[in-house]
């Protein structure tokens, strides 16, 4: 008797097992390609569903995991309990290598690449999917990828930080051209970081000013006799507090404003039009948890999700969600204009730029 | 025991040709101890050198595509190399700066070195202390700390600026002197530990022969002593001119403000271009691995008659320490300095900026908004624990390895008369000029390729640290050995010990301070590496170096400072305990 019960326990238990995997294999046999793009009523349904079986999803970051990662990461998980966020922090280029070698290697271990030219640099390689958001349809033109390789975060706006202490109100530069002024020479600063120091600054001025004005006005600035570093711009900005240099070009207007609100001598003066930059985010190309990768996509683009972001000081880009601080962002008092470098022009024309900067002003 | 005892000659001390016994299962066999060694050690260090070499020489020589895979054979990388070495400026700095920097750093660590171990000078140990501390330091932070002292509106300049009476800033810290300055203090107590070492244990007879005959104390320093240690002192120069010639970072941030260019600055700026591509990098690297495999060469050929740097034989060893008489207030005040300058004047500005929200020169009123909010900040960083417990273990990992490892690798370039073991030399010594990120990314290509499965774990960390640590083990041990006249050896095979034996009894236990040396300095190195784990780091294996990065990357200098401190703390006491601990117990003092 015993044991034909245990007998009957094996052939449910191979049934139910048989059963679970042809169910599991219905919803895997949609391609990342079909889940990225799925676009019908059930969708989020679909997702979820699917997410479940997943239970967790692999974020390649260049957000601070302090600031914002973890934030996100815990709103997320509340809204999606059954799911797990996994993430790597890195800047772009080695996140960017970290996935390429893993991908020769056919490991496919993320599944949400981020980043200000990190998504573009590995779309070059082909390693992204393209994906549909509802959320997409929340966000003006420039603020996502035409053809659906990448979403927005959120925005980072530079300026020039100043030591309130060293530069009185009426003399702080506030256009390019107050820059020439040859009060500034060897009193300024700035990061030789190709996405967040001089070669961007170059590129906003070659943008925004034409090649001729811009290179001609760029063959003055050369002449102020700016120091440089590598190291980042909060580094810089750092040293302008610290009283080594008076001005700090091409900082984070954010980082200026939280030194300021703790009690710092600084302040930021936006030159208009003011260079901005993109935090995109997109889906890999073979990511193994989809569902779970497009939950979270939805989510980080969603209002709810934005909140987030304003909530831990950074700036959302969904247009309906201002910054904590309102006038980091355009529009809301300090700044009008803001010229935005696409994570593509970045990409192509970045070198240039680089090179540009290494040629004129690296002597 | 008594077996062996038959085949052994002197002089030619192991031809331990053994019938039976250990090493033969029946059969008879012409076995040599050396050659079952060179066959282990060349087996390992080839197995974790030549993959990133390969990597390093085909970085150089091939294009890569968007997607990361090898594309084109070219020789552009040479042929800007070359065009950027005819430009003399930056080829001059860069020569000026490594020679620099291996000498100052070579004359402040050999000094407090003999101070420390040769004389009777008051506060010896502060020597010790203040080498493992400053070591232990973050070099980022360090670095930082300096420019923060030395800057234009630092303390030094303000108080020179007032007693001077000038308008501006004295002291230029962005400048080539400012470069020498900082890079030779950070290899300073490199120097210091392992000068100490070798001159522990160096024969006092000569000194002694010496000083009988009427010589000065600083005429038999300079006839008797300082050749003694020439291999050493070769050693360690030869190593920091390297690393200076090829690092960057000091470079990059002390230098490029002030507008010196060195060659490693444009390599640097250019990286940034995307794709990303390191052929310059390679390409650089090939070349210096040409000249130091020359170099090599050189140096093997000259202290092949190893004989001349004997100091440690079978009469007597405890050197004498030398009586200084007045002069020991001078020597002692020498370590205060160094002391100060080296560890106490970093630390203290470091100090003072995590105790701030946001960095302000020292001054009386500042101390009013102390807060220890940058340190609740730093306890807070994800993974702080896992981050700390991986680092310290990686440490420990790669350290006993690699000192092992290199360690059998010195006794088959010293003590035998192998053919071809100047290959061994090169093969050890070469890592030292893989830059960071190639080999990063050659080890972590080849470990997601190779069916290892050490991809994401510490594994892979600890097979990284330890090729790259290979070369400083060496010169450790290599010096050490260099001194051990082989009569030492000789005298225990003669007296029936295995050659395992006379390792375990005779060579490690004098060898011992070098040993431990180099072990504490490739401990607090590997606490620090950051180029290839920013790599090969994991999710779930987080290590401070790249917790610190982050922070410098994107954090207040308050807050970077907090980790500093914090990590610098435990650093430096696991080092001093185990040197402590090792000195009691692991050293065989009779």
């Amino acid at each position: 008797m015993a044991k034909i019960q245990r007998s009957w326990i094996v052939v449910v238990a191979i049934v139910a097992g048989l059963a679970d995997v042809a169910i599991t294999h219905r919803v895997m046999a949609a391609t990342v390609e079909e889940i990225a793009l799925m676009n019908r009523a059930d969708r989020q349904k679909v997702l979820v569903e699917g997410a479940k079986k997943e239970g967790k999803v692999s974020w390649y970051t260049t957000l601070i995991v302090d600031q914002v990662v973890r934030p996100v990461k815990d709103a997320f998980e509340k809204e999606y309990p059954f799911l797990q966020v996994e993430f790597f922090r890195g800047n772009a280029e080695r996140l960017v290598q970290k996935m390429l070698a893993e991908y020769q290697a056919k490991r496919y271990d993320v599944d949400i690449i981020d980043g200000t030219v990190s998504p573009t640099m590995v779309r070059r390689a082909n390693l992204l999917q393209r994906f549909y958001s509802p959320m997409l349809a929340e966000y003006p033109a420039d603020l996502k990828d035409a053809q659906g390789f990448w979403g927005t975060t959120n925005l980072y706006f530079f300026a020039t930080g100043y030591n309130t202490r060293m530069v009185k109100p009426n003399e702080v530069p506030k256009t390019y051209e107050d820059l020439l002024n040859p009060r500034w020479k060897g009193q300024m600063m700035w990061s030789t970081s190709r996405g967040s120091g001089a070669p961007i600054f170059i590129g906003t001025i070659l943008g925004t000013m034409g090649a001729e004005a811009g290179k001609t006005y760029l063959q003055k600035l050369k002449a102020q006799n700016i120091a440089k570093t590598t190291a980042s711009n909060r580094q810089v900005l750092d040293l302008t507090i610290a009283g080594e240099y008076p001005l700090a070009l091409q900082i984070f207007n954010h980082h200026a404003f939280i030194s300021k609100s703790a009690g710092a001598p600084v302040d930021w003066q936006p030159h208009e039009p003011v260079t901005a930059t993109i935090q995109t985010i997109a889906l890999a190309k073979n990511s193994a948890h989809p569902h779970a990768a497009m939950l979270l996509l939805d989510f980080a683009m969603s209002e709810r999700g934005q909140k987030v972001f304003q909530q831990s000081n950074y700036l959302p880009s969904h247009p309906k969600v201002p910054a904590k601080q309102v006038d980091l962002k355009p529009g809301n008092g300090r700044f009008k204009r803001a010229y935005y470098i696409n994570p593509d022009a970045q990409y192509d024309k970045g070198n240039d730029w680089v090179d540009y900067f290494n040629n004129i002003f690296v002597k | 025991m008594a077996k062996q005892q038959s085949t052994k000659t002197i002089g030619v001390p192991l031809k331990t040709r053994t019938s039976g016994g250990l090493w033969s299962l029946g059969t008879t066999f012409n076995f040599d101890v050396a050659t079952i060694v060179m066959i282990i050690v060349s087996v390992v260090t080839g197995y974790l050198v030549l993959p990133p070499l390969y990597s390093v020489i085909q970085t150089s020589l091939f294009t890569t595509k968007l997607t990361g895979e090898i594309d084109e054979f070219t020789l552009r990388y040479y042929q800007d190399l070359l065009r950027e070495l005819q430009v003399i400026g930056p080829f001059l700095n860069t020569f000026y700066f490594s020679l620099g920097s291996a000498l100052l750093a070579t004359l402040l660590g050999g000094s407090i070195a003999w101070i420390v171990t040769r004389t009777d000078s008051p506060l010896r140990g502060l020597g010790y202390f203040t080498a493992f501390a400053s070591f232990g330091t973050p070099f980022i932070l360090y670095t930082i700390g300096w420019l923060l002292l030395l800057g234009r509106a630092g303390p030094v300049n303000y108080w020179l600026k007032t007693v001077l009476d000038q308008p501006g800033p004295v002291v230029n810290i962005y400048s080539l002197f400012g470069m020498i300055f900082i890079e030779s203090l950070l290899w300073s107590p490199f120097v210091f530990l392992m000068l100490a070492a070798t001159f522990r244990s160096m024969d006092p007879s000569l000194e002694e022969a010496s000083s009988v005959c009427g010589a000065r104390v600083w005429q038999t320093m300079r006839r008797i002593s300082l050749r003694l240690m020439l291999p050493a002192f070769f050693s360690v120069m030869l190593l920091i001119f390297i690393r200076s010639f090829e690092s960057f970072e000091i470079p990059a941030l002390v230098g490029l403000p002030g507008d010196i260019r060195v060659l490693t600055t444009s390599i640097y700026l250019d990286a940034q271009k995307l794709p990303p591509k390191y052929g310059s990098a390679g390409a650089f690297s090939v070349l210096l691995m040409l000249v130091v495999a020359a170099t090599l060469y050189f140096y093997f050929r000259i202290t092949r008659e190893g004989d001349r740097f004997h100091t440690v034989t079978g009469k007597g060893y405890r050197p004498k320490l030398i009586n200084l008489g007045r002069w020991r207030y001078l020597t002692a005040s020498a370590l205060v300095f160094y002391s100060v300058v080296l560890l106490v004047l970093p630390f203290l500005i470091i100090l003072w900026a995590s105790l701030l929200p946001y960095y302000m020169q020292p001054s009386i009123e500042a101390m009013a908004k102390f807060t220890v909010k940058n340190y609740i900040t730093a306890l807070h960083f994800p993974k702080v624990t896992d981050a700390i417990k991986n680092s310290i273990l990686l440490g420990l990992g790669s350290a006993s390895a690699v000192m092992l490892l290199t360690l059998f690798a010195s006794w088959l370039l010293v003590r035998t008369k192998m053919r071809g073991r100047w290959l061994l030399d090169l093969l050890t010594t070469l890592p030292l000029l893989f830059p960071g990120i190639v080999m990063g990314l050659a080890i972590l290509r080849f470990y997601l390729f190779v069916p290892i499965p050490v991809y994401g774990t510490l594994w892979i960390l600890l097979i990284a640290f330890v090729t790259r640590y290979i070369p400083y083990g060496i010169r450790y041990t290599h010096s050490a050995l260099l001194q051990l006249h082989k009569e030492l050896e000789e005298a225990s095979y003669v007296s029936g010990a295995s050659w395992f034996n006379s390792m375990h009894r005779i060579v490690v236990p004098l060898i011992t301070p070098s040993f431990l040396g180099g072990w504490v300095f490739i401990f607090l190195l590997s606490a620090k590496e950051l180029s290839m784990s920013v790599l090969l780091v994991s999710p779930q294996t987080p290590v401070v170096s790249v917790a610190i990065f982050e922070l410098w990357e994107n954090a207040q200098v308050g807050e970077l400072a907090a980790f500093g401190v914090i990590w610098s703390a435990i650093l430096v006491s696991i080092a001093v305990v185990y040197y402590l601990f090792a000195r009691r117990y692991g050293v065989q003092q009779s």
